[in-house]
């Protein structure tokens, strides 16, 4: 009986094995593969101007694109950044001189690290809300940093993956690694507004595995 | 100097010859360090006269002897070579006390049993007391708010002065050291009858130090500084004294902000106290006190063609009557009670509006003793409050002599902080950055305001949060101790205690705004805790020797932080930049906190040569300063400041009783950390004349 059962098993496995792996076979010629890439030094500096009120806030957001890895000027961003504030290419815009938003790009944040963020739970992406506030909260230890009020250092948390959900509907992750260029601060903080950071790009439309 | 060198020399090739025979040949003697530990009575604990020896509470003294025969200046001097007390450095220079591993702002310092005020983000800087004119300094650990109300958590040190004694008395004492470092003490006292007067004036300068020679500003800028302190005291009749005391402290310090904004800061400093005693019967006495005091802080910053860059200033002022009525039931049982108020102002800049705090108050404590083996105190305070939550705090003690060697006793106290100024009415907007700061009673007004402008893009927390009344943070304190005397000559006590700390108050998110800057105000949240023990050991090896040993062992935690790590949620970022999970026991700690402290302390006394020696060795282990890999906690991967070892040596040598000259070397080999550690400054030198009339 017990031999019986054993091939029985086998042959199970045998054929469901052979079917997976067909089917694996039938969609290789379209997968595409994981990108993953470091940006470094990618300035986003704002400035203030304190003597109006409110204070005005002026540069320009720095947009960029996961589909093609670089800073677009174009309507095709996913996120944009300018001094320690990201906005992300959905929902509504929370200042007024943000650029529009024409797309439907959505993220949340999460804890972990680059590589154990494997799977994107779809439920949590928001966009840009006037209401409710950025996608990726600014503040410290509120969002991807924290600020020590001490040393004014702007640190990005270890472990804080952001996801996102691209303008063309597939997925990205991302670690801020640092906010100043070259990646440590300078004694009168000045190499601030530059960030590093290592992402991974899912090329795959509607895959929502890393 | 009377003396000339050749004379010195040879005297003090005497005293190292001596030192080395006296262990074989033990020599004739009329003073000792024995006998001061005889009749030590501390009036901290209980606000009554008792005995150190028999108190229910961990408990400390440093007497007047310590601290001449260690040349102490200040009060940080001596403090940081106490058994779990370490000094930590404040930007603004000044050094606040760790005790039990809670942070300056939970520790009340008393002087003649009054607080002192003058806090810099909650630090009282404890290098600004000279302990020229101190008698003694008790220490009293665990919470005492029921006796002493706000910021009792951790602990009180009281710093008994001076009073007038028989007769008349001058004396001048003069230390020079390093860094042109000037100290100078005069006093004058008088005393006959029922009549009692006394002056001191303390003046101390320094050229200060630089650790970091890149730095256009000094680690501490120059400064100099005056302590005028006076007293009455007047015995009206056989059963009613009076009492009076007036103190003044003045300093003023270089301000540098940069090579091109210089200026100077100046603090000046009042107290008046005044005591009425009456004894009715053998069985009631009671004590009238009203003290008040004021703390200003002025600086200023000047750009480089002489105008006007900014000021600020800062201006406290408290008003305390008390009245306070002890029992004597019998001999056994005590109470004493008291009701007072406390009046509180303070104008400084940021301020939403000039605050003012009204606390009347009202306590009671029963000190009794059921038999000769069994002390047990009770008691508890109310301090009702107009701007934040009312508090009660009680409190219990028990010790039990089991045998003439050993003794064990528990205290379990209450002990709150209430939230403080700025953390009600703080209205400030970074220039630069732009982001805001608002007191929690300042919210609902400044929000509304910044709404009209324009200024709030959303709110995080609902405005209504605000309603409820701010909490003090509070603490529960157990500590469990043992004394146990091997010998008349051998002691030691061992003392374990944990500091619950709730509603720890804190910043947090409010609204965001339109300048993509937040509104952050304070809230109660953090829970923490800090465990650990104290162990203490005298000894006498022989009659002019003495040996202390201390020893704390520091576990200070945060509980979310340890929740945090236990959960998997933290995270740290190695050198390649990729982030890794940490573990539970990753977790250190709470920042500044060192898991061990120990001292050591050789007291040589050579009666025949009128000469004291002491070497005082005091060990911090590694502790960590901020975070350093990227997740706002203090983990085992982060870079932590190096234990060290400071080993002081002080010499004094007396002449007919009038003369005492001094030399000592403090910091003997030169320890320092120019990046970590800015009140270390290096080895100093320095020599010590007193006389006295």
């Amino acid at each position: 009986m017990k031999t019986i059962k054993t091939i029985q098993l086998a042959v199970i496995t045998t054929l469901l094995l052979g079917l997976t792996a067909c089917n694996n076979d039938d969609d290789d010629s379209n997968t595409l593969e994981l990108e993953s890439n470091t940006v470094t030094n990618l300035e986003a500096t704002q400035s203030a101007d304190y003597s109006t009120n409110p204070p005005s806030i002026t540069g320009d957001y720095i947009k960029f694109s996961f589909v093609t890895g670089t800073t677009t000027t174009g309507n095709d961003w996913d996120i944009a950044f300018r001094g320690s504030t990201i906005i992300v290419n959905g929902g509504e815009a929370t200042t007024e001189d943000q650029p529009e938003r024409t797309g439907e790009v959505a993220a949340y944040i999460t804890s972990g690290t680059l590589a154990s963020v494997t799977e994107i739970n779809t439920e949590l992406l928001v966009s840009d809300s006037a209401t409710d506030g950025l996608a990726i909260p600014t503040g410290s230890d509120n969002g991807w940093y924290n600020y020590n009020a001490t040393t004014h250092v702007i640190s990005p948390i270890a472990g804080k993956i952001i996801v996102v959900k691209t303008i063309t509907g597939t997925y990205a992750k991302f670690e801020i690694t640092s906010y100043y260029e070259n990646g440590a601060p300078n004694e009168a903080l000045s190499n601030s507004q530059f960030y590093s950071f290592n992402y991974v790009y899912q090329p795959n439309a509607g895959v929502t595995t890393f | 100097m009377i003396l000339n060198k050749k004379y010195f020399f040879t005297c003090f090739s005497l005293i190292c010859f001596y030192c080395s025979f006296s262990q074989i040949k033990e020599p004739v003697w009329t003073d000792s360090t024995r006998v001061e530990n005889l009749d030590e009575v501390i009036v901290t604990a209980t606000r009554t006269i008792r005995h150190l020896s028999s108190l229910p509470l961990p408990a400390q003294l440093i007497s007047k002897k310590e601290m001449e025969h260690s040349n102490s200046l200040r009060l940080s001097d001596i403090l940081n070579e106490q058994t779990g007390l370490i000094t930590v450095p404040d930007f603004g220079g000044g050094e606040g006390i760790q005790l039990q591993g809670l942070d300056s702002q939970y520790t009340l310092i008393l002087i003649d049993g009054v607080p002192l005020i003058g806090r810099s983000a909650g630090t009282l800087d404890i290098s600004r007391l000279t302990v020229g004119n101190v008698q003694q300094i008790e220490i009293v650990k665990g919470a005492s708010s029921s006796l002493y109300g706000s910021d009792a958590l951790g602990g009180v040190i009281n710093i008994i002065t001076e009073t007038p004694k028989i007769g008349m008395n001058t004396a001048l004492n003069y230390r020079l050291g390093t860094f042109n470092t000037h100290d100078l003490n005069t006093s004058i006292s008088y005393k006959k009858r029922k009549i009692g007067l006394s002056a001191f004036l303390n003046r101390l300068s320094s050229d200060g130090y630089q650790l970091n020679e890149s730095n256009s500003s000094n680690t501490i800028e120059p400064y100099s500084n005056y302590t005028f302190n006076s007293k009455l005291t007047y015995a009206i009749s056989k059963n009613t004294a009076f009492f009076i005391s007036g103190r003044y402290y003045t300093q003023k310090q270089d301000y540098v902000a940069s090579e091109d904004l210089k200026g100077e800061s100046a603090i000046h400093e009042w107290n008046a106290h005044l005591k009425l005693s009456h004894s009715y019967t053998k069985k009631w006495s009671s004590y009238f006190e009203f003290y008040a005091t004021r703390y200003k802080a002025e600086e200023f910053l000047n750009n480089l063609d002489d105008s006007r860059y900014s000021d600020s200033n800062y201006n406290h002022l408290l008003i305390r009557p008390e009245l306070r009525a002890s029992y004597h039931l019998n001999a056994k049982n005590t109470f004493i009670g008291g009701i007072g108020f406390n009046h509180e102002t303070l104008e400084r800049p940021d301020f939403i509006e000039n605050p003012i705090f009204n606390s009347p108050y009202a306590y009671i404590q029963l000190d009794a003793n059921p038999s000769d083996r069994l002390n047990i105190i009770v008691g508890g305070r109310f301090d009702s409050h107009n701007k934040y939550k009312s508090q009660w705090s009680p409190k219990a003690a028990i010790r039990y002599q089991f045998s003439d060697k050993l003794a064990i006793k528990t205290a379990v106290g209450y002990g709150y902080k209430a939230p403080d100024f700025r953390q009600l009415y703080f209205d400030f907007t970074n220039a630069t950055v732009g982001y805001t700061v608002l007191g929690y009673n300042a919210v609902l007004t400044a929000i509304s305001k910044l709404q009209e402008q324009g200024e709030i893009a959303n709110l995080i927390v609902p405005i209504s949060e605000s309603e409820s009344d701010l909490n003090s943070e509070n603490s529960i304190s157990i500590n469990f101790g043992l004394d146990y005397k091997f010998s008349s000559t051998l002691t030691a006590n061992l003392n374990i205690f944990r500091n619950n700390i709730n509603d720890l108050i804190d910043t947090r998110v409010i609204a965001n705004k339109t300048n993509g800057q937040n509104v952050f105000s304070y809230y109660n949240i953090n829970k923490v805790y800090t465990e650990g023990l104290e162990f203490n050991t005298k000894w006498n090896p022989t009659k002019n020797l003495k040996i202390t040993g201390g020893y704390q062992l520091l576990f200070a935690k945060d509980k979310d932080a340890k929740q945090a790590f236990k959960n998997g949620e933290v995270y740290a970022r190695n050198s390649n930049n990729t982030s890794f999970q940490l573990q539970k026991d990753d977790y250190f700690g709470l920042y500044n906190r060192s898991r061990h402290m120990a001292n050591l302390k050789l007291f040589y006394t050579l009666p025949n040569w009128k000469t004291d020696a002491n070497i005082r060795t005091t060990y911090r282990s590694k502790y960590g300063l901020s975070d350093s890999n990227g997740n706002s906690y203090l983990d085992s991967y982060d870079s932590f400041v190096d234990g060290y070892v400071v080993i002081d040596f002080a010499i004094n040598k007396s002449f007919n009783n009038n003369y005492k000259i001094g030399f000592g070397i403090d910091n003997l080999f030169d320890f320092t950390d120019t990046q970590n550690i800015s009140n270390i400054p290096g080895r100093l030198l320095y020599g010590k004349l007193n006389i006295k009339l």
